[in-house]
């Protein structure tokens, strides 16, 4: 990895691990995670299912919360502050600008994951529960997600102002989220344009629906393996080309 | 500007008056009479939309919310919706299974209506189709509410194919066509079960059940033959080996235990000296 990005990568999770926001947003996933001991209570049946399902929603959530508000101020604060101009006045490109500045991110969203998991299976371990490789595998998945939450956030960050960038991101994370019902919809279409604009907008939009699999680790349901490393490399391409986005928006723009 | 003292007192005084209002709304309202409540809920697929990939929160949550709707006793419809909602949860969640459990629970022991349990646990049959519990819960409630024993019988056969079905499902299998009046097959039955039986409980239900229809069957006929035995001699016999000797017949079988069964030579009845009152509803 070349020095500068790895510099700015640096900073950029330094920068993030500072602000205050994150600390409060892991803090309350912690708490909403662990007070799913309680909601387990008034069930009846099977408390660990009900412990799990709350516990991966509050850390689901909070992760979220957190690659948004971090991903949409990032750049936006930098051209702000006019930070940025003292960074590209030096020999960084903006694209390594970008660049180093997902991967901070990135490191971020897996540091705040990390501890939230780790926590999460000291809890259910506490709670008789053992070891589920595939609440595991669903972090894994999740953290997949997140990346492509926190490139859709720095797109936005990379040219509008940090309330339409969260407005821009949370309409593309719930969207992402009901992907699997567009198909359906969509087959009430009849006017042959419509379908293969809608057809094109299908491959677009970010399909999040797919790194869900919380619901069925949580019932015992095996994810198959090749749906697995589908969405691993969707997630990457997916990455891949926000980035490419970004990065063709920024060297565009002019700093005054 | 208004002194650090006057706000505090104002956020006191402010607050007093609003414990004051709370109480006086209160007086207004009764909390604990009937009321009817209105549910509206939407189909358990836009609900699986709605939840944004929090699906099994979504049904956790209704679940739970559910159980605490049905033990409030002063709600007078809430029964109404009382399918709609299980079916919601079990749509958002068809792998779920104590709302299939639970909710044909309070279906039969609350709003009584033992069809709609039965509705719900077949469709828990359907969505987890290696679950023995949903079909085991629906025998029950068919022998012990509906009565209906052939239907019950039913149930307790597809639980009892099913994987890791506990052995009592062939026993309460047995017990049910015993009840639904075929007791030649249910005497092969609990032979098979009394020959097969790896417990105390389990040899000793299949040989109660065994004396039983053992004596359900030759204590009527030897009721006859000790009814001829007098219509000829006009006196009862002194004993059943009298019985046997005179030829009414061949050999006076003995209960399941290999004794013999119990004579009054004074009124003239047979009796066993154990029974089994089953099928007494």
């Amino acid at each position: 990895m070349k020095p500068s990005i790895k510099g700015i990568a640096i900073n950029t999770f330094r920068e993030s691990a500072r602000n205050k926001m994150f600390y409060l947003l892991v803090f309350f996933g912690i708490l909403f995670a662990l007070s799913s001991k309680l909601v387990s209570f008034l069930t009846l049946g099977d408390a660990m299912k009900v412990l799990k399902d709350t516990g991966l929603a509050a850390i689901n959530f909070f992760c979220v919360l957190i690659a948004i508000f971090t991903g949409i101020n990032l750049v936006y604060k930098e051209i702000e502050k006019r930070t940025a101009f003292n960074i590209l006045s030096k020999p960084v490109s903006r694209d390594e600008f970008i660049i180093g500045k997902f991967l901070g991110l990135a490191l971020t969203m897996l540091t705040a994951l990390g501890a939230m998991a780790v926590i999460f299976f000291a809890f259910i371990a506490l709670s008789g529960g053992g070891f589920d490789p595939g609440i595991a595998l669903y972090f894994l998945m999740l953290f997949l997600e997140l990346l492509v939450i926190v490139a859709i956030s720095l797109l936005f960050s990379s040219f509008t102002t940090p309330i339409l960038s969260f407005i821009f991101t949370v309409s593309l994370y719930l969207i992402g989220q009901i992907m699997w019902t567009y198909n359906e919809f969509r087959s009430y279409i009849t006017v042959p344009l419509w379908r293969k604009l809608t057809q094109a907008l299908y491959y677009l939009l970010p399909n999040l629906s797919k790194f869900n699999i919380k619901n069925d680790v949580v019932m015992g349901v095996a994810a198959h393996p090749w749906t697995i490393l589908f969405s691993v490399l969707y997630a990457l391409a997916y990455v891949l080309a926000l980035l490419a986005l970004t990065i063709l928006i920024f060297r565009r723009r002019e700093f005054q | 500007m208004i002194r650090g003292r006057w706000l505090a007192l104002a956020a006191i005084g402010s607050l007093l008056l609003a414990s004051g209002m709370q109480g006086r709304y209160d007086s207004t309202v009764n909390y604990f009479g009937d009321r009817n409540a209105f549910v509206s809920l939407p189909s358990g697929r836009t609900l699986q939309v709605l939840s944004f990939g929090y699906r099994n929160l979504a049904a956790d949550l209704l679940f739970i919310w559910s159980i605490q709707f049905y033990s409030t006793y002063n709600i007078t419809n809430r029964f109404d919706f009382l399918e709609r909602i299980y079916d919601a949860v079990t749509d958002i969640t068809p792998r779920y299974r104590e709302p299939y459990l639970i909710g044909a629970l309070i279906m039969v022991l609350e709003a009584k209506d033992v069809p709609m349990a039965l509705r719900l646990l077949e469709k828990g049959s359907r969505a987890i189709p290696d679950e023995w519990l949903f079909d085991n819960d629906a025998g029950y409630y068919c022998y012990k509410y509906l009565k209906d024993y052939k239907r019950a019988e039913r149930y307790y056969n597809l639980a009892a194919a099913k994987p890791g079905a506990p052995n009592f499902l062939k026993r309460m299998k047995a017990h049910l066509v015993y009840m639904s009046d075929d007791p030649q097959t249910a005497y092969r039955m609990w032979l098979d079960l009394y020959r097969s039986a790896r417990s105390v409980l389990e040899k000793d239900s299949a040989r109660n059940h065994l004396y039983q229809i053992r004596a359900e069957n030759d204590l009527p006929q030897l009721q006859a033959k000790i009814a001829e035995f007098r219509q000829r001699f006009k006196r009862y016999p002194a004993s059943l080996a009298e019985l046997a000797g005179s030829g009414f017949v061949r050999a006076v079988p003995p209960d399941f235990y290999g004794k013999e069964y119990l004579y009054d030579p004074l009124l003239g009845t047979v009796s066993a000296a154990r029974t089994f009152r089953w099928k007494q509803r």
